[in-house]
């Protein structure tokens, strides 16, 4: 769905994004993760054929993004971090104006409304919406013509938790559909929950690419850590993987002396700074 | 052509729900009223007060050309205001990714009012106007002041960054149509220093009943429209 190959850009003589090479597949959630200004945006603005002075090769349904011809949106839907409505109208006369500049017309706006809970909002004015609606009414814009591929950019960001639960579930359906996905992030847990691959950007640099299961697997064990009882509660730990080696849990189980035990996996964050030496703020 | 219709159409119900923008419709009539009517009544009066020949009717093809340029740039005034008001709500941005796609969306809404501005003008010339105008003069005056509305538009969406921005530069670049006077108060050569505005030739082509001097403008009002279209793409 998407072939990206030794793509470089730069806004200023500066290189901003440098040597990047990767695939999305069709049917896959495919995760960009970074800070803000790691180049996340500018990706995105490349593979929807906004940007167009790239080196390399950035290729979308098969076609060169910086030589997309007027057809080349009819197949993609985007939602951007911010509200992209006319503020002015209605949720449904947006929906309506918005749907009618495709060929293709697949979803019905009072289905997609009632999808994201607001079709008793449907003629309210969208400046009256909260943020979450709006998120959730965005969302819902990308869909109108049914495209095959959607960008989605911080698609949960300033939700609250009820709202971003619902966002995912929606995320996760349209996979369901057979949507490939581009998600823009920098929530890892979101990441670990929605992604089937993941690519850890900073500084317009790729420095890891896999699935969020094999990059926490690959970087260091689970940990198991107890607790028990002995002149006040102590606690110690040992990876999951040397576990039948440790003789003082033997003895507690043995015993029956443990107060607690739990199993720690590293978090994608945890990995990410690790990686990258960097934090996700 | 069905993407670019239809959000056309959208800016006409948006600037149908803006009474400032919808109250600058009117300024081409109402500017067309003042001259034809006013102008003439107003030399009357003068040329009976100093006794001298005429003092404004030297002056009617400037008028014409004054008129020629209003609508256009009016009507691309309200053009650029709703890009504006657009890209405050990041619509714009939303349009580039649709069917519409870039260039639709600035045919939408630049090029489709000023091709309306140039229907408008070469409709209403003929009413307003004070000289004597052929057909052909009638055609490239309202085509020259399209034209110019284009430019004055993409000036403001390309250096503005919102609408009250848009308000000033909107007034700075009407500063391009006084090229049109030159011809007839500054003699040559120094009158040749604003022959980089396009106005500056319709004024040659008008001041010396001449129309090849028309194709000066068009060429440097193309120039000019395709290297601000070039930066407003750099800008985004």
């Amino acid at each position: 769905m998407i072939q990206v190959s030794h793509l470089s850009f730069s806004y200023t003589k500066r290189p901003f994004i440098q040597d990047m090479t990767f695939s999305v597949g069709a049917g896959e959630i495919f995760g960009f993760l970074g800070p803000s200004g790691a180049g996340k945006s500018t990706l995105q603005k490349i593979l929807l054929g906004m940007l167009l002075g790239y080196q390399g090769s950035a290729m979308v349904n098969g076609r060169e993004c910086k030589n997309h011809g007027a057809d080349f949106y009819e197949s993609i839907g985007v939602d951007f971090e911010y509200s992209t409505m006319y503020e002015k109208l209605t949720a449904k006369e947006n929906l309506q104006f918005f749907s009618s500049l495709y060929r293709r017309q697949d979803r019905a706006i009072p289905e997609l409304l009632a999808a994201v809970g607001l079709e008793h909002d449907a003629d309210k004015q969208v400046s009256d919406y909260s943020k979450g609606m709006k998120s959730r009414l965005n969302f819902v814009k990308a869909l109108l013509h049914d495209p095959k591929l959607l960008f989605l950019d911080e698609p949960t960001s300033g939700l609250d938790p009820t709202s971003s639960r619902l966002m995912k579930d929606l995320i996760l359906a349209e996979k369901r559909r057979g949507k490939t996905i581009l998600l823009t992030t920098h929530n890892m847990q979101d990441a670990a929950e929605l992604c089937d691959r993941v690519a850890f950007i900073v500084g317009g640099t790729i420095y890891a690419l896999d699935s969020p299961h094999n990059l926490t697997l690959s970087r260091g064990a689970a940990q198991v850590t107890y607790t028990w009882l002995d002149h006040g509660e102590q606690t110690a730990s040992c990876p999951m993987d040397k576990i039948s080696e440790d003789s003082l849990l033997h003895r507690l189980i043995a015993e029956n002396r443990l107060q607690s035990i739990h199993s720690s996996e590293p978090t994608l964050n945890d990995i990410f700074m690790e990686i990258t030496g960097r934090t996700l703020v | 052509m069905k993407a670019i219709r239809l959000s056309f159409f959208q800016m006409l119900k948006f600037v149908s729900k803006d009474k400032m923008l919808l109250a600058a419709l009117l300024a081409p009539l109402l500017a067309g009223s003042a001259i034809r009517f006013g102008v003439p009544f107003t030399e009357g009066i003068l040329t009976r007060v100093t006794a001298l020949p005429a003092i404004l009717s030297p002056y009617y093809g400037l008028f014409d050309i004054f008129f020629s340029s209003i609508t256009p740039a009016m009507f691309c005034f309200i053009a650029a205001m709703v890009v504006l008001e657009e890209r405050d709500d990041h619509v714009d941005r939303y349009l580039f990714v649709t069917g519409l796609g870039r260039n639709g969306y600035f045919v939408s809404r630049i090029g489709l009012p000023a091709l309306a501005a140039f229907v408008v003008t070469a409709a209403l010339l003929p009413v307003f106007r004070l000289a004597a105008l052929s057909m052909w003069s009638i055609i490239l005056l309202s085509l020259t002041g399209s034209l110019q509305g284009i430019i004055i538009a993409l000036l403001i969406v390309a250096l503005s960054s919102n609408k009250l921005e848009g308000m000033a530069i909107t007034k700075l670049s009407s500063l391009m149509m006084l090229g049109a006077v030159t011809p007839y108060f500054v003699p040559a050569p120094v009158c040749f220093w604003f022959s980089f505005l396009p106005s500056f030739w319709v004024g040659m082509a008008v001041y010396e009943s001449n129309l090849v001097y028309m194709l000066p403008s068009v060429l440097i009002a193309g120039f000019l429209i395709w290297a601000l279209r070039r930066s407003l793409d750099k800008k985004q």
